[in-house]
């Protein structure tokens, strides 16, 4: 009889359980926190906004990356800057742009505005190797007015020892 | 007979309103009402509100009722007023510890259920994804065509000063924001896989470029290559096994193709002057790229391990922006002819050989265009009157949102 009781009690149970109203599942939204992570960056501070190290930065015209006759006339200057001070160090070139276009194409400006004045200086004899070429397309702006000469401005090529 | 309906808001504050502009037959949408069942769910409620309409506006397949209606959830009546509409979606939201919301799917006529779903989020900050997630569950439980795209992460990288940046995860919205890389020059967010996990970027901390790739969950990092001149990862294959690269060992721009397993590259492109930007077309055989080989920035079409090159778009002066999804194509494209005047960007639907080309849009700085993972969606950036904002367009309902965003934008990725 017992054992009856304690058959029936099991099934009974199994019953009830099968007959409770379903909850609806909760949804997997998203997948948890994510991280902040702080890179520092050795260039945190403003050190290298326009060339250094007695050097002139080169300017260029809009949408250009060939050298006008003023800026040949600066990387022949800067040229002789380096024959006196670059010694064993390398100078870097950072090409820059306006604010006109997608960054990635003006990346790629800024990049061509740095190797002509690498061609330039290596065509004067410095040695290519010591020569590391950068661009910073919008990244780094000298003004930040909407004006020609503020545009001007940041349409160029600064130059840096490599210490 | 059918009837036009175009609706134009104008906005008028810079906080968390929206834009909204519609120009399409309304007749096929499902008119829907929202009912909020919720007490008082820590200050968001009215927040909660508008993003579940908004979303449910750009999905392209509902006409929501912006009045905010409460009511109850228990039993399974419907008001009077709303019995007009083809749906109701109740809902409330609660805040303990977690953030919680239950929602109901009723058929406005008679009362049906459809479907009901329990949620939370462990996190009050993030409600816009519970928000998202309602309203794309919402779109299936209905059968609709998926609009998974409301779920996703949006990755832009913003400067903070000079050759300073920030990289932040948003949601489409913008309403939710996390710095994820602060500290020194970041740039170039690509997302890696499709389930989000990852994305490259590019720093410029070090003396040259170097490509990175960061795991959003457990900060893991991984160097991926370093080039001078610059770096860019420009788009993934489906099975994230590949990865299109704007490089220039030599100072040369051009499009190479890494395999990230081995971290073999391939060039693809070989033009001397600016070639940037490639992205994979359908079947992934086949880039479309930004090139200047013209003398000025326009689109091309190559065939990895071909040399030729084919000309996509026959308009404009200076078109530097394409994204790709299969075979459709949308570029961002200058419209001024006067290279210091008031500069307009407008972006073109375009397909792979060039035909079917439309605008969509207008007005003002547009750029940035990227496609949704499922093509018929596409996010961009605008610039008008000194105001920023992040815009998605539905290509198959032609609407258009648009949410404030604070700051200049320099890459962003979804």
């Amino acid at each position: 009889m017992k054992n009856k009781v304690l058959l029936f009690s099991a099934v009974a149970l199994l019953l009830l359980s099968g007959c409770s109203q379903k909850k609806p599942k909760p949804a997997n939204t998203i997948a948890g926190d994510t991280v902040t992570i702080d890179e520092g960056g050795v260039n945190s501070q403003n050190r290298f906004n326009g060339s250094t190290d007695g050097m002139k930065s080169v300017f260029f015209n809009f949408g250009e990356y060939d050298l006008s006759y003023d800026g040949q006339q600066t990387a022949a200057f800067n040229a002789n800057v380096l024959k006196q001070k670059l010694g064993s160090g390398r100078v870097k070139l950072e090409g820059n742009c306006d604010e006109f276009g997608t960054d990635e194409y003006n990346y790629a400006l800024g990049l061509k505005r740095a190797k002509a004045v690498k061609d330039s200086l290596q065509a004067q004899g410095i040695n290519a190797g010591k020569i590391v070429i950068v661009s910073f397309g919008e990244s780094n702006p000298q003004c930040h007015e909407a004006t020609d000469s503020c545009y001007a401005r940041n349409r160029r090529v600064d130059l840096h020892l490599l210490r | 007979m059918r009837y036009l309906i175009i609706l134009v808001f104008a906005l008028q504050a810079f906080a968390a309103d929206a834009n909204m502009k519609i120009e399409k037959d309304v007749e096929s949408r499902a008119r829907i009402a929202l009912v909020d069942a919720s007490g008082s769910a820590a200050g968001i409620g009215e927040k909660f509100f508008s993003t579940l309409v908004s979303d449910l506006k750009i999905s392209g397949h509902f006409l929501p009722d912006s009045t905010h209606h409460r009511g109850s959830m228990l039993g399974n009546t419907i008001a009077p007023s709303l019995k007009s509409k083809d749906y109701v979606l109740k809902y409330t939201l609660s805040q303990s510890g977690t953030l919680s919301a239950v929602i109901k799917l009723y058929n406005a006529s008679d009362a049906t259920l459809i479907a009901g779903k329990d949620y939370s989020i462990n996190s009050t900050a993030k409600f816009p994804f519970l928000a998202h997630k309602i309203v794309s569950d919402v779109n299936r439980m209905l059968k609709y065509p998926e609009v998974n795209w409301l779920n996703r992460y949006v990755v832009f990288s913003r400067y903070t000063g000079a050759k300073r940046s920030i990289i932040v995860l948003a949601d489409y919205t913008m309403q939710y924001q996390k710095v994820v890389i602060k500290g020194g020059l970041n740039l170039f967010p690509k997302w890696a896989d499709a389930q989000q996990k990852s994305f490259y970027y590019t720093s410029f901390n070090g003396v040259i470029p170097t490509l990175y790739r960061l795991n959003i969950y457990n900060g893991s990092k991984t160097r991926i290559a370093s080039s001078q001149g610059m770096l860019v990862c420009t788009d993934v294959s489906n099975d994230g096994g590949r990865i299109l690269l704007t490089m220039a060992p030599s100072a040369q721009p051009d499009i190479y193709e890494m395999n990230v397993g081995s971290r073999s590259t391939r060039r693809i492109t070989t033009f001397g002057g600016i070639d940037v930007g490639g992205k994979y077309l359908g079947g992934e055989r086949s880039i479309v790229f930004v090139s200047n080989r013209l003398g000025y920035a326009n689109i091309f079409k190559k065939a990895i391990g071909s040399n030729a090159v084919s000309q996509i778009v026959y308009r404009g002066r200076n078109n530097n922006a394409v994204d790709a999804n299969g075979n459709k194509v949308v570029y961002s494209s200058r419209e001024s002819h006067n290279s210091f005047g008031l500069n307009t960007f407008n972006l073109y639907l375009t397909s792979a050989n060039g035909s079917g080309t439309r605008p969509l849009t207008t007005t003002g700085v547009n750029q940035f265009p990227r496609f949704s993972t499922n093509g018929n969606a596409i996010l961009y950036v605008k610039q008008y009157q000194n105001r920023s904002s992040v815009g998605y367009i539905n290509l198959v309902s032609r609407q258009t949102l648009l949410f404030p965003l604070g700051g200049k934008v320099q890459s962003i990725d979804w």
